[in-house]
């Protein structure tokens, strides 16, 4: 099981510190490419000590099953903020430079810090594939949840006119209260994350 | 007599405002012209099997001709789909909804003749976009150069561009929001349409659009109620398509014009009422659809009859997985199939429309076998269908309100009722039909009209199961069961009003109205004066009052009521042509032809008065005045058996050979016949001298024997006295 696997490999990194391909978001962190706005290094994965969690929110400025979430994953933020969660925004898109990516953040409303993760550092360690995607990580930089936000869209052209399951909320109450979380991977229907070719 | 005249009540705003969202049924449109070739002829080749697909050889020829009309900047889709870097940026979501069918959206079954302008990716389309999004390569060559479409209205310069006063601001969330918007058109003299063109403004959140037109202010005043542009709620029932036509759009189409023969007079005054689906984007968005209108000078030769099939009296358990409508209608006449339009809302799931020829043979009309409300299209036909009299159309619909039907609004699901807001379900399939000639079309026009009526009232009887109390669901069924000639049942829903709004003139109005019509003019009379004490000076009840005094056979109260009615409004037709006609009942020619000149002149086409205007002229036997007044009648409603006999009598039996037009007779009296289905002896008998005055005496035999054949009495005593006449040549003159 996943969660089994993550768990002993970050014991590995803590404990022996061993090589840097192991506990690439961390060691990597500075060489990733993921950048602020303003051009500046940023490293959302190194500061996760003393967050309740850490979660990154995959987005694009031109997918519109991303967009209609914004409203909700600013709720999201809010209501986790003040239970010690920390929230990213992450453009991943390699077109979606930072004139863009502001420009957009501020359409939506957004009110969280935002990344773009041009090489995808964050991608691959978030396990995210679509926007909108979400990624939980916990203290220790333990990626404990990643995928849909809730279970409204079933595909594309098929969604539920509301939620039956709110997954990403789900994992951030099991890991604020040190639980398991119970579902710790699932599929997210969006627009795929798409870097320019090696 | 006047026909009396129902008040609709206008507390149907006060309602509006708690009613989340609903969906009417309503949308035109065939795809949007390609401006380049059309995509037939578009060369999509299949790659060879030893080279893998690329963008320039494969898969642009297929985005431009396919996906383009949206998928473009300025176009209906949320995404351009033209370029190289645009499509590869989207290979996966586009293998994925081309795979599921969910593009292009095209809910059908494919059908013989075709649909118009149905965008189709054919099975090896979808495989090549399949494989090229697994490894998309932009190939060799130049990039394929998109069409060129339209940076204006695709139908050409417009006659008339109407568009809100204002922005509608839409917020950020939750999903689907539905909003009415009442549009003065602002014509000053009668328009014939041939199309319209909407442009949803912002193609990004309006998904669809719920087109009618309002000749009463309903719409505007409940939009007025509303200080934001547009209101919450359901449209008004004076909302309605022109007759025969539909009117809406879905992305991607638009609905061709038709030929002037076929464009639907619109009235100055008249509103556009626009219902728009939005789908919301996440943050807030300025909606401003405008849409342009497409005039002809000349009056249409044809106009189309709607046909709704459906049941209103759906009633879905909790969890029920099939739950099955169904219905059928025998066409009376010869009829042409233009285009059908389905609609339900979230839980229909299969949607068949069928045609059984007198032959035997079926024949598929419309097929969906996952139907998504979101996609209300008009399918057209290429080839017009040709229904034959005697084909039974038919419409079945299941529906799923299990829990797992995801697309089920309510969680856990809930007992579902027919009606028109969101979480209610509809189920409708609608027919355009033409039929060959006037008489036909008003034939099945009538019947279509009865059938669909029958059926509302069940849906207000289902409405009324859950709201037993709501007056105005109560008065919407009085006034559905008097337009079904069930004054009895309309009786008892107005009574149910009353009961609960004694204070309220109209309530007893309305139940007067009912009554009357019920032949129970003791209590009508009651309720008219109840409504008058209430509200002195109520014109319409003093009107209806009168007619109904004239009816139990008290003349004078009737004149005096009547005229108590044109005092206090002086602009009422109905009650100058009753008042008009009780005098002439008095003999009071005079006074009777002025009342009814007065009534011509508040309603230029006013049959009844001119019918009535004919009766004073027999009464001063100046026949060359009545032969006018009775062919004007005929005239100003051409759908009235009555005045086109009464016309036709008095056109070929005249003694002034002035006043005789024999071959007009002819004409009005088969118009007759056939409107009553040669089944009334006075019209077969009126046939028959008008046949004899034109020296077709063989035709005339033959109706007067048909109309012997019907009649008795006295009336068979003259038919058959005629009928000796036309065996000896001789035409019938009447003396009286």
């Amino acid at each position: 099981m996943y969660a089994g696997i993550a768990t002993s490999s970050r014991r590995l990194c803590g404990a022996l510190a061993l090589a840097a391909a192991i506990c690439a978001p961390v060691a990597a962190a500075a060489q990733d490419g993921v950048r602020d706005l303003g051009g500046q290094p940023a490293h959302p994965l190194t500061g996760t000590a003393g967050t309740a969690a850490t979660v990154l929110i995959f987005t694009a400025v031109d997918c519109p099953i991303s967009d209609r979430y914004a409203p909700e994953l600013q709720r999201l933020r809010d209501a986790y903020a003040r239970r010690g969660v920390r929230f990213w925004l992450v453009y991943p898109n390699a077109g979606d430079g930072p004139a863009a990516a502001r420009a957009h953040a501020e359409v939506f409303s957004y009110a969280m810090p935002v990344v773009l993760d041009p090489r995808g550092a964050l991608v691959g360690a978030a396990k995210v594939s679509v926007t909108p995607e979400a990624a939980v990580f916990d203290a220790t930089g333990r990626l404990m949840y990643h995928g849909r936000i809730d279970d409204r869209y079933l595909d594309f052209g098929l969604d539920r006119p509301v939620p039956t399951r709110r997954d990403l909320a789900e994992a951030l109450g099991s890991v604020i209260a040190g639980r398991r979380v119970q579902v710790s991977e699932t599929r997210a229907v969006g627009c795929a994350i798409v870097r320019d070719q090696p | 007599m006047t026909r009396a005249a129902v008040l609709r009540s206008r507390r149907r705003l006060c309602r509006a405002a708690l009613v989340a969202s609903f969906l009417l049924p309503g949308t035109v449109l065939a795809q949007v012209p390609s401006a380049g070739a059309p995509p037939s002829s578009l060369p999509v080749r299949s790659p060879s099997a030893d080279a893998a697909p690329t963008f320039n050889q494969h898969i642009a020829p297929l985005m431009h001709s396919r996906c383009g009309a949206c998928h473009r900047p300025g176009g209906a889709g949320p995404f351009s789909l033209l370029t190289f870097d645009e499509v590869k940026r989207r290979a996966a979501q586009i293998a994925a909804v081309t795979g599921s069918g969910f593009m292009p959206p095209w809910k059908a079954d494919a059908h013989a003749g075709g649909f118009v302008a149905q965008p189709r990716l054919t099975a090896d389309d979808v495989a090549v976009i399949a494989t090229w999004a697994k490894a998309p390569i932009e190939g060799a060559g130049p990039a394929p150069v998109p069409p060129r479409w339209p940076t204006g209205w695709y139908l050409g310069t417009p006659d008339l561009v109407v568009t809100l006063p204002a922005n509608y601001t839409l917020p950020a969330e939750p999903s689907d929001m539905f909003r009415i918007f009442a549009v003065p058109l602002n014509v000053n003299r009668r328009r014939y349409v041939t199309g319209i063109e909407f442009d949803p403004g912002n193609a990004r959140v309006v998904h669809h659009a719920n087109i009618r037109i309002d000749t009463t202010d309903g719409s505007r005043r409940m939009d007025e109620a509303d200080p934001a542009p547009g209101y919450d709620g359901l449209m008004a029932r004076s909302a309605e398509y022109p007759e025969g036509h539909f009117l809406g759009w879905t992305p991607g189409q638009i609905a061709p014009l038709v030929g002037p023969d076929l464009a639907w007079p619109l009235e100055p005054g008249t509103d556009l009422v626009v219902q728009l689906h939005m789908q919301t984007s996440g943050k807030p968005e300025a909606v401003r659809p405008r849409i342009a209108f497409y005039f002809s000078d000349t009056p249409p030769s044809r106009t189309p009859s709607i046909l709704r099939l459906g049941s209103q009296g759906i009633d879905i358990p909790p969890g029920e997985g099939r739950y099955v409508i169904a219905d059928r209608y025998t066409l009376p006449v010869d009829a042409t199939l233009l285009a059908v339009q389905p609609h339900a809302h979230y839980r229909a799931t299969l949607v068949r429309g069928t045609a059984t020829f007198p032959d035997g043979r079926t024949q598929s009309l419309i097929t969906i076998r996952d139907w998504d409300f979101r996609w209300q299209h008009v399918y057209r036909y290429v080839e017009p269908i040709r229904l034959p009299k005697g084909t039974v159309v038919a419409m079945q619909y299941t529906f799923d309100n299990a829990p797992t039907n995801h697309r089920n609004p309510q969680v856990p699901p809930q007992r579902v009722r027919w009606g028109q807001r969101s979480f209610d379900e509809m189920g409708d399939l609608w027919f355009q039909l033409v039929a060959d000639g006037d008489a036909d079309r008003e034939r099945l026009r009538g019947e279509v009209q009865t059938k669909m009526t029958a059926e509302d009232y069940i849906g207000l009887e289902t409405m009324l199961a859950s709201s037993p109390d709501d007056t105005e669901l109560h008065d919407d069924a009085g006034v559905t069961a008097l337009a079904l000639g069930r004054p009895a049942d309309a009786v008892g829903h107005f009574r149910a009003t009353a009961r609960q709004q004694p204070g309220s003139a109209p309530a007893h109005y309305n139940l007067g109205t009912a009554l009357t019509q019920a032949g129970l003019f003791d209590d009508a009379i009651t309720s008219y004066e109840r409504a008058i004490a209430l509200r002195p000076g109520y014109a319409v009840a003093l009107a209806n009052l009168g007619d109904t005094l004239a009816s139990a056979g008290r003349a004078t109260e009737a004149i005096q009521r009547l005229e108590e009615a044109v005092a206090a409004d002086s602009s009422l037709p109905e009650a100058r042509n009753s008042l008009g006609a009780m005098l002439w009942r008095r003999g009071d020619l005079d006074r009777a032809e002025r009342e009814l000149k007065r009534a011509l002149e508040l309603r230029p086409s006013y049959a009844e008065a001119f019918f009535n205007l004919g009766h004073v002229a027999v009464r001063r036997a100046d026949i060359k005045t009545a032969a006018a007044n009775f062919r004007k009648a005929a005239a100003s409603n051409p759908g009235w058996p009555l005045a086109l006999t009464t016309a036709a009598w008095v056109l070929s039996t005249a003694a002034d050979l002035d006043v005789r037009a024999p071959f007009e007779a002819a004409q009005l009296a088969e118009r007759a016949a056939q409107l009553t289905a040669r089944s009334d002896p006075r019209v077969l008998d009126t046939l028959a001298v008008a046949y004899a005055a034109s020296g077709r005496f063989e035709d005339a035999m033959q109706a007067a024997r048909e109309a012997l054949g019907k009649a008795d009495g006295g009336l068979a005593k003259d038919i058959a006295m005629r009928l000796a006449l036309f065996e000896r040549r001789e035409a019938y003159v009447d003396r009286r």
